[in-house]
């Protein structure tokens, strides 16, 4: 297939819970230009930074090409049959609970289902689990201990509807930009509106905001236990819709009581100003419309559940769940957290939203699916399962589309269990991350652009993910992968899929079958979509049934739950505060993204305007602790906890805390020496949703002397630079470097021949005192590297040099380059003329056509040829022939 | 009234410049009388090595013509040697017999090679490289030569090999120092010059020197004190100069390396001055021009308007082209332990840069390639401007420095400014 002509491709934006639609538009097999889809209810043709410069990651540069067994590329058959039959053989000899699949919030809803079908219905085990367990699994836990059903209420619409919106754990200016710029147009246009802001950290959500309360990290459930204790005192309840909707109020309140009988009590426990409480519990007490808008910060916590079961409370208490601008509102981080849990691609779920602990559920599920063996109990959730491996438990797992070597917490850990792994088969579009580094087996996927499926927003709308691109080298769509290595284990006839519209038709039909009404997740008006209609398939939000075929804005309006009573349960919260046991000294270490980098940086890193943002790993401290700690802005500083260091440069920020600091989770052994912030927190979970506490980590701050800093710009890729500290950057062509060392200044000349790539074309700036060095290197007359460093003086910026990379230089241009900046300043006057005065032939020309036109003249004008008068017959000769 | 006579011993570059800023004062202050030991008008001494190569031609390098002295009423005696200096008769003799009074006499003596302590030199085709006369005799005797040796790795020697070396001999250059132009350069510049003439066919010979000549009559060759021999039909010594005091030393005036005078360019006879190469001022003797424009400046502001302006030695930086390679040197230029030494090397292309800094200050420079912003170094060496974060950008010259350095002196500018106010 060519393509040789522009063509536009509606999709959905790989990034954020949002879900924005995109429209991409290619040439020749490249994607050329992307830009919002006017049509899609999520952002309505808006995209935010990243999902505008998607166009900039999609090079095939890094991809994983091609199958791989202990690194030597094999054919598809060789490397799926290493993966059947060590399956095979594990499941036989220890049991299908000995295997594990963990997946990613990135695949498809069809991709999904297939790993689900295949591990849950077919090997009989339960271990799927997710990195979605590390984003939402404590939202999904607090509803459904709350609705009985892991059910979002709202929509996005609710965010123009609200007159007050409660935004807590959540930087949406930077996590989910799109909502929140929806959220500024509403404000803008309803100024009556009103926004709070519940954040240790005064984030850029803060511009939005009437008002922010920076609470103690981790007070969250106290402040809203407080708040249901304040909404009873104030008499501001809605016992009706208590009385009929409701279970489990009195035990709640009672609790909420004890723990905030008052304003006092609550504002202490937060560390906030008792009349900022009272002003935000008075205004939640008279509004109708309260949207309570809850992300990361809740659900990454030792107490998540409990924290967004807090909240929701309150809500259940005032009635304000699933009515227009009134619900609580779980926005989730993956572009596809929800699609993946409605298949069942958590642990401790079965599949469509249906339970391991209801045995009609099981008995469904294994008739539908027409399953040998399934699982009858819920398997090991991400944290869990890791730890398992390490123990030997677990002896093959088989990772899709993500990173954990980076992402999961006690990174250290997780690489040990790696390591020791019998089998860990890694099936990503990308080649080199920290997690590929510890495969036994490489599969190349496809990846966004080259894949068809759908996808579920925070708001419970399926849209269609269209491939337009032809997958680069052997690359497959991961449902394909899981079908043949399905097939090989003996199961093929149940995974005989040819598109992934078989798929979504079969997972359609489950949703509705034998359902009736009696579980959530619904879209059996979906099972008869033909080829066609999947294809053209517009965002449509669950349930989609026969009586609700446009699908569903809001759940829950009508005040019945999908719990045995029908009715919604309040529980009983006692907060608590973070697990991590602080030292003297201690810092409390929140973790967080970054505005225009997305995880593990394998697809936002590729973009050098992504970079621009920010470019090195950093910590942001609070100015007092800075000041006291005499750490400047820009200085490298230390994080330390669990025998794992991280590195990065400091922001002084008046948004921190005095006492916490924030890093961002995106860098990683891939991009920087001491990048990966989540070896620094211990794996503590949330009891109930297995969630980490990613959020509230005790880590040592320190600040960093370097003995020298430095950088390099290199056309070539460096894979582990030898510095002390180093962090990388990708360019529009090649690669820079930020680099540091700590002990002995190195012999530069010879150390950076020692690791650089070679070249006998050098040039070199030498500093007999050793406080400076500077070289560039050049293969074919192109420049090949610049690497400078100094153990006292600021070095230039690279922006230039940058764009100096693969250049041929001339030699006075040669001359400069080390200088890091362009040359304009010094006029090139050409063959030096006059060495008296140092005039050049340019300069001499210059002069003659102002009408120096003679030897003396040129010689008042420019003092040629006045001194030693050698260069005088050069300048007759120069008006001669002018 | 009768004008005053002065008379001035010497034709070369320095008596040219004299008449130059006399007459720009008063034509008339002086009845002006000029001895020359060579024939015709002053010439352009920096010029032979061109002229020797035949790049240029005699016209285009004399600096007066005959015409001009009559022109200009000067009584000019070229060819014509004066040998002695009646000081109580005020009176000058020359070779040819004339006898001229003074009221007031500048000797611009200049200087002559300085002499190797080689053996047998007396043969036919040994050459000194100083006069019109010298290159007329080397360009003679390179029509009937293969082989040249050219002795003196300095300015004029290189100049003499390359001017050589283009009319198709064989060149070999023996040099006393481990490497060329050791008074200007430091050895990685000097090597870089070497290798760059080498690549134009010049062999060279370093930390070696002439034992003695070898031939009957004519040179056949020459024997070096490290023993090896080399072939020549002809040689150029050009090893440096010597002040021309004897015929000062005869007449009685004090003596050192040069004839002495004081700040105002007197002699110990106070009716006798002198400039140029001849002179020994405060203990120091001179070969490059600008020191001696500046002294021709000041003692024509003396005679003619009676001003005792001091002069003073200031440092010059050297700014050459050596046979189209751009050089400049000023203040140190070796490596010592005291010393902080920044230096920037192209390999490729053959530039090359080195700063000296002491107590965080410049205090050397060597340029070779592009010396462009050689004046620039200069003039912050003389303004001992404290460098601070300026040191690692400095090596990349003015340009780069000014962006964002407003306190660094933009020594262009001010050239630009005196540029306009002459």
């Amino acid at each position: 297939m060519t393509h040789n002509t522009e063509s536009s491709t509606l999709t959905t934006c790989p990034y954020c819970g949002v879900g924005c639609g995109v429209e991409a538009r290619s040439l020749d097999n490249r994607l050329i230009a992307v830009s919002g889809d006017t049509s899609h209810p999520a952002n309505s043709g808006r995209l935010c930074v990243k999902g505008s410069a998607l166009h900039e990651t999609a090079g095939t540069e890094g991809r994983l090409l091609y199958p791989q067994i202990q690194g030597q590329r094999v054919n598809w058959d060789t490397a799926l049959d290493k993966v059947a039959d060590t399956f095979a053989r594990l499941i036989d000899q220890h049991g299908p609970d000995s295997v594990a699949f963990y997946l990613s919030g990135q695949i498809l809803t069809e991709d999904y289902y297939v790993a689900n079908k295949l591990m849950k219905g077919f090997i009989g085990s339960g271990n799927v689990d997710t990195n979605s367990r590390l984003c939402m699994s404590s939202a999904v836990a607090g509803q459904k201990r709350a609705f009985g059903s892991d059910t979002v209420p709202a929509c996005y619409d609710d965010l123009d509807q609200a007159d007050l919106v409660l935004l807590t754990g959540s930087n949406a200016a930077w996590a989910h930009p799109i909502l929140y710029q929806r959220l500024a147009r509403a404000k803008q246009a309803r100024p009556q509106m009103q926004v709070v802001v519940l954040d240790p950290r005064r984030t850029a959500t803060c511009d939005l905001a009437d008002r922010h309360l920076a609470l103690k990290p981790g007070t969250d459930a106290f402040l809203f236990n407080g708040l249901l204790s304040y909404l009873a005192r104030e008499d501001a309840l809605d016992h009706a819709y208590i009385d009929a909707h409701c279970e489990g109020f009195d035990a709640a309140l009672a609790q909420a009581q004890r723990q905030c009988p008052d304003l006092i009590t609550t504002a202490a426990h937060c560390g906030l100003e008792p009349a900022d409480v009272q002003w935000l519990f008075e205004r939640f007490a008279r509004t109708e419309r309260s949207l309570t808008f809850y992300s990361q910060g809740i659900n990454q916590s030792s107490s998540g559940t409990d924290k967004a079961n807090a909240i929701i409370n309150c809500h259940l208490a005032t009635g304000r769940v699933g009515k227009p601008g009134a619900s609580p509102f779980s926005i989730t981080g993956q572009p596809n957290a929800m699609g993946g849990r409605e298949v069942g691609g958590l642990a401790n779920q079965l599949a469509a939203h249906m339970e391991f602990d209801n045995p009609k559920h099981l008995e469904t599920v294994a008739e539908f699916w027409q399953a040998p063996r399934l699982a009858t109990t819920p398997g090991l959730k991400a944290v869990d399962l890791f730890q398992a491996i390490e123990r030997g438990e677990v002896k093959a797992v088989w990772i899709m589309g993500t990173n954990p070597a980076v992402s999961l917490p006690d990174s250290a850990q997780v690489r040990r269990a790696l390591q020791q792994c019998e089998l860990v088969v890694v099936s990503d579009c990308v080649e080199h991350t920290d997690t590929t580094a510890l495969a036994d087996v490489l599969l190349p996927a496809t990846t966004w652009a080259e894949k068809d499926g759908t996808v579920t927003n925070s708001e419970r709308r399926i849209s269609r993910q269209r491939g337009f691109l032809q997958a680069p080298g052997e690359a497959r769509h991961d449902w394909q992968i899981l079908c043949d290595v399905a097939t090989r284990l003996g199961f093929g006839d149940a995974f005989a899929y040819r598109h992934p519209a078989d798929i979504f038709q079969e997972h359609a039909r489950l949703s509705g079958y034998r359902n009736q009404g009696s579980r959530d997740f619904d879209i059996s008006a979906l099972a008869e979509l033909s080829r066609a209609q999947y294809d053209a398939l517009a965002p449509i939000q669950w349930p989609v049934t026969e009586t609700r075929p446009e699908g569903t804005a809001r759940m829950f309006a009508d005040g019945r739950f999908f719990t045995p009573t029908g009715r919604a349960r309040l529980l009983p919260i006692e907060a608590r505060l973070p697990a991590g046991q602080r030292e003297d000294g201690d810092f409390v270490l929140n973790t967080g993204r970054s505005r225009d980098q997305w995880h593990t940086m394998t697809r936002t890193a590729r973009s050098p305007r992504l970079l621009d943002h920010c470019d090195e790993p950093y910590v942001e401290i609070s100015q007092r602790d800075a000041q006291r700690l005499r750490i400047r802005g820009g200085d490298l500083v230390s994080l330390a906890a669990l025998n794992a260091e991280y590195i990065g440069r400091a922001r002084i920020s008046n948004q921190q805390q005095t006492g916490s600091v924030f890093a961002p989770i995106h860098w990683n052994d891939r991009y920087a020496s001491h990048g990966c912030v989540d070896a620094l927190v211990a794996a503590v979970t949330d009891p109930v949703s297995g969630q980490p506490e990613l959020k509230q980590s005790p880590v040592r701050l320190l600040g960093l002397r370097p003995r020298w800093q430095g950088m390099l710009l290199s056309l070539d890729s460096i894979d582990t630079p030898a510095s002390d500290y180093w962090s990388r950057v990708t360019l529009a062509q090649g690669e820079r470097y930020a680099l540091a060392g700590f002990t002995e200044r190195p012999d530069w000349s010879d150390w950076a021949r020692s690791w650089l790539p070679a070249s006998a074309d050098l040039i070199e700036m030498l500093d007999s005192h050793a406080n400076h060095y500077r070289a560039a290197a050049f293969r074919d007359g192109r420049l090949l590297w610049v690497f400078m460093a100094s153990c006292d003086a600021e070095l230039p910026p690279p922006a230039w040099l940058a764009t100096q990379l693969g250049r041929t230089l001339n030699s006075k241009e040669r001359m400069q380059l080390l200088s890091g900046r362009a040359s304009e300043g010094a006029p090139d006057q050409g063959a030096i003329i006059c060495s008296c005065f140092q005039v050049g032939e340019k300069r001499i020309r210059q002069a003659m056509k102002g009408g120096a036109t003679s030897v003396e003249s040129l010689g008042k004008v420019l003092s040629c040829g006045t001194n030693c008068g050698s260069c005088i017959p050069e300048l007759r000769a120069l008006i001669e022939h002018a | 009234m009768e004008r005053q006579h002065l008379v001035i011993i010497g034709n070369g570059m320095a008596t040219s410049r004299l008449l130059d800023e006399l007459h720009s004062r008063d034509a008339n202050a002086y009845q002006v009388t000029v001895f020359g030991d060579e024939p015709g008008g002053a010439y352009n001494r920096i010029q032979l090595s061109p002229l020797l190569a035949g790049n240029t031609d005699r016209k285009s390098i004399q600096l007066k013509s005959s015409l001009w002295y009559k022109n200009h009423g000067i009584r000019l005696y070229s060819n014509d040697a004066i040998i002695a200096i009646d000081r109580e008769q005020q009176t000058v003799v020359s070779q040819n017999g004339l006898r001229c009074r003074y009221d007031q006499l500048i000797l611009a003596t200049g200087s002559r090679p300085a002499k190797i302590p080689a053996g047998n030199q007396a043969l036919a085709g040994i050459f000194d490289f100083r006069t019109e006369q010298d290159v007329e005799r080397i360009l003679n005797r390179s029509a009937q030569s293969r082989d040249a040796l050219v002795i003196g790795g300095g300015l004029l020697g290189l100049e003499a090999a390359d001017a050589l070396a283009s009319k198709g001999l064989n060149v070999t250059l023996v040099h006393r120092g481990d490497w060329l132009m050791n008074r200007q350069l430091d050895p990685q510049a000097g090597e870089l010059l070497r290798a760059e003439l080498a690549q134009r066919g010049i062999r060279f010979v370093l930390g070696d020197e002439i034992s003695h000549f070898e031939g009957l009559e004519q040179l056949t060759g020459a024997k070096l004190k490290s023993g090896r021999r080399l072939d020549a039909q002809l040689a150029i010594i050009a090893t440096g100069i010597t002040p021309n005091s004897a015929l000062a030393r005869s007449a009685g005036l004090d003596c050192g390396r040069g004839l002495q005078v004081d700040d105002l360019l007197r002699s110990s006879d106070e009716r006798i001055s002198a400039l140029g190469e001849c002179i020994e001022h405060r203990g120091r003797t001179f070969g490059l021009v600008a020191p001696i424009w500046e002294q021709a400046r000041l003692l024509a502001d003396r005679l003619v308007r009676g001003l005792a302006t001091p002069y003073r030695d200031a440092p010059v930086p050297t700014k050459l082209k050596v046979s189209g390679i751009n050089l400049f040197s000023a203040g140190e230029y070796l490596d010592a332990p005291q010393l902080q030494s920044l230096t920037l090397c192209d390999s490729q292309s053959g530039s090359y840069r080195k700063l000296l800094v002491r107590d965080n200050r410049l205090v050397g420079a060597v340029l070779y390639g592009d010396v462009q912003d050689g004046q620039w170094y200069f003039e912050l060496m003389q303004r001992q401007q404290a460098l601070g974060d300026l040191l690692p950008q400095l090596i990349f010259g003015r340009a780069c420095c000014l962006d964002d350095n407003p306190d660094v002196p933009d020594t262009t500018a001010t050239a630009i400014t005196q540029e306009i106010a002459v």
